[in-house]
């Protein structure tokens, strides 16, 4: 790479910005990230004991977390919730992604795309808004379906995780819509023809011709999906009950209730293991390389 | 297994555009039938009628005698052999051919059997369990057969599957093809903008031309009875020579094209003349004689504009004195050689025609780009 660079810019412009990118990646993601796992290795002290004999090496922010039922209860929870996101995600966002790519006119296709993309032009919290608003207990959705006689008497849709799961899938279905998108738009509509030639019907020509074609796509959105997922903290925070309490949100309270940053660092730093667990393991599910993720 | 297709008057339009004119054709069971003409004509469009992937705006598709006009693509007795080809690339040989009998539900062992038959047939015996990837093009091509014939279609539909190889490749499988097409007796039809390829492999060839078919009928009465000028000039090389009737002789029609000797030709009994009628003669390159500016026997006169050596034969372009531009095939054989060393750019030369090699059609098209025909007389 680095001869590829100093063939097209020479060496003088390959120099800055190889340092430019090194700086960036050295001030803005390493420095910060050791920094935070440094911090979750030792115990939260005062500023004057810093340095002294109480500054030691320890394992007590961990042993927190895995003597700590409740903590490790929504830390699952967290799991399995983005799990159920990203799977609810890839359920909506398939056919859509399928019918912008394959069937759509261009003009219907643009429109879709718009539409799709409008709504991300409001803040997140904004949005996130509207949906708090959407299924209050005398919001328009309860009015909705009572006038249509579906319910006959208003549901509480922010109590438990409906509200939560609604408002990701909405927040999210971007980052998975466009990867798709990517990966089904390069499939060749003749091999879809050749599939229905040969008597498949819909459903094996997706099963066997289409989804095996968008699979580095769908990992791509999957990983998205779910680390946005698993980190996010507006949406169950606005959207959920106490009974749906994120693990983000535990982590939110250590740093800024609890003011015990050490033992915040701890637990985003349990996060960010699990996130990089789940990579990896939808990499093998999906047998795609870090390569295919990137295009 | 009567794998018969009957056109009964289908048309295609896609908004204000027609794509097909109303057509209706039979093509037998057990048939190599080719659509023939040049990109936009709607060959390819009543390929997809026939495969299911339109349905004709009006009029119906059957096969064996059934209609097949609503019926899904999944459910017709065809297959089609795609022009890219469309093999499945993450699937190994193997499980490409067998895909459509998977559909079928047929079970592993009979699939494998019926592959390894089919392999055979193709003359790729062993090679199933490789990638797709790792073929040839002309192996690829055998499979895509394969895979088409697996599902045992009573029709086999080939659009332009030769068009990507090269022309040693091409040549050789559409003797496959053919060979293929007689073994099985499946009806094969076969659309392509190529002459050639036309020509060689079909029974029955049908010329297309802006949604219409211009005429249906073996090769060698295409090539030597076009009935329509779009014919004459498409299916092979043809000299124009429009003009008027000046006498009518049993088959053979007298011309008066401005020439110093008038033009005779034999008429098309479908489409007879009168004296007075506007009518063109056409003239194929390889019916001209062409001599030494001192052979009188030859009744025009000529200046040799251009030579182009095509191996088995050199092609002349000829400026006519009286005007316009033929072109003339001068064949290679050892007893004509030498006469092409008077025949060089910028000589005189002789020529002339016997009037059973030509053939008169009714009518004087005019404005026809059509770069494969000379229209002697609109240069003149």
């Amino acid at each position: 790479m680095w001869r590829q660079l100093r063939n097209r810019f020479g060496l003088p412009l390959t120099m800055a910005i190889v340092s430019l990118m090194g700086i960036w990646l050295i001030v803005m993601v390493l420095l910060p990230q050791w920094q935070m796992i440094d911090y979750s290795f030792h115990p939260s002290l005062l500023p004057a004991e810093r340095g002294g004999a109480k500054d030691v090496w320890s394992l007590t922010n961990y042993a927190t977390f895995f003597h700590n039922e409740i903590h490790l209860a929504i830390f699952f929870k967290t799991i399995w919730s983005s799990v159920l996101v990203t799977a609810l995600t890839l359920i909506v966002s398939y056919p859509l992604a399928y019918y912008l790519a394959k069937v759509a006119t261009p003009g219907q296709a643009a429109l879709c795309l718009l539409l799709l993309i409008v709504p991300f032009w409001i803040n997140e919290i904004l949005r996130t808004f509207a949906w708090y608003i959407i299924f209050a207990f005398r919001g328009p959705l309860n009015e909705l379906l009572f006038a249509l006689g579906l319910i006959d008497r208003p549901i509480r849709f922010l109590n438990g995780d409906t509200g939560v799961l609604v408002g990701m899938v909405y927040a999210y279905i971007l980052f998975m819509v466009f990867p798709l998108y990517n990966a089904i738009e390069s499939l060749d509509t003749n091999q879809i023809r050749a599939a229905r030639d040969l008597g498949a019907g819909w459903g094996r020509t997706h099963r066997r011709i289409v989804i095996p074609h968008a699979k580095p796509g769908i990992a791509t959105g999957c990983i998205m999906t779910f680390m946005l997922a698993a980190g996010s903290y507006a949406v169950p925070a606005l959207l959920g009950s106490p009974g749906s309490r994120w693990f983000t949100q535990i982590i939110y309270n250590w740093f800024f209730e609890g003011g015990d940053w050490n033992q915040g660092a701890a637990y985003a730093f349990l996060l960010l293991v699990l996130c990089i667990v789940f990579v990896t393991a939808i990499m093998r599910i999906f047998k795609v390389g870090l390569g295919d993720i990137a295009k | 297994m009567d794998g018969r297709v009957t056109l009964n008057q289908v048309a295609m339009r896609f908004g204000d555009f027609t794509a097909i004119q109303p057509t209706s054709l039979e093509i037998e069971s057990g048939e190599f039938f080719s659509f023939l003409g040049p990109s936009g004509c709607g060959k390819t469009t009543l390929l997809n009628m026939i495969s299911g992937f339109l349905t004709p705006s009006e009029g119906s598709v059957a096969i064996g005698g059934v209609d097949m006009t609503r019926v899904p693509v999944n459910r017709r007795p065809t297959a089609m052999i795609f022009q890219n080809l469309a093999l499945f690339p993450l699937m190994s040989v193997y499980r490409n051919i067998e895909f459509g009998l998977e559909v079928r539900g047929i079970d592993r062992k009979q699939r494998r059997d019926k592959a390894d038959e089919l392999l055979d047939l193709v003359a790729l015996s062993g090679s199933g369990d490789k990638p797709v990837a790792e073929l040839s093009g002309g192996q690829k091509q055998r499979i895509a057969i394969a895979r088409a014939l697996a599902v045992e279609p009573r029709v086999l539909l080939l659009d332009e599957p030769l068009s990507a190889l090269d022309l040693k490749l091409r040549q050789h499988m559409r003797t496959e093809l053919k060979a293929i097409q007689r073994k099985t007796g499946i009806t094969f039809i076969y659309i392509t903008h190529d002459q050639g390829e036309a020509l060689t492999m079909s029974d029955r060839v049908a010329v297309m031309c802006d949604g219409r078919i211009q005429q249906v009928a073996d090769p060698m009465t295409l090539y030597r009875q076009p009935r329509t000028d779009f014919v004459a000039g498409f299916v092979g090389e043809n000299n124009r020579f429009p003009g008027r009737v000046a006498a009518v002789d049993g088959g053979m029609v007298t011309l008066d094209a401005g020439l110093p000797a008038p033009l005779r030709g034999h008429a098309d009994a479908a489409s007879p003349l009168a004296p007075g009628d506007e009518a063109t003669l056409y003239v194929r390159p390889e019916q001209w004689r062409v001599g030494s500016a001192g052979d009188s026997s030859l009744r025009f006169g000529g200046v040799v504009q251009a030579e182009h050596f095509e191996g088995a034969w050199l092609t002349l372009e000829i400026a006519l004195d009286q005007g316009g531009t033929v072109r003339a095939h001068v064949p290679q054989a050892l007893e004509s050689a030498g006469i092409e060393s008077q025949l060089a750019v910028g000589s005189p030369c002789r020529l002339d025609y016997s009037p059973r090699g030509a053939l008169v059609l009714p009518g004087v098209e005019r404005g026809r780009a059509n770069e494969e025909s000379v229209d002697v007389a609109a240069t003149a």
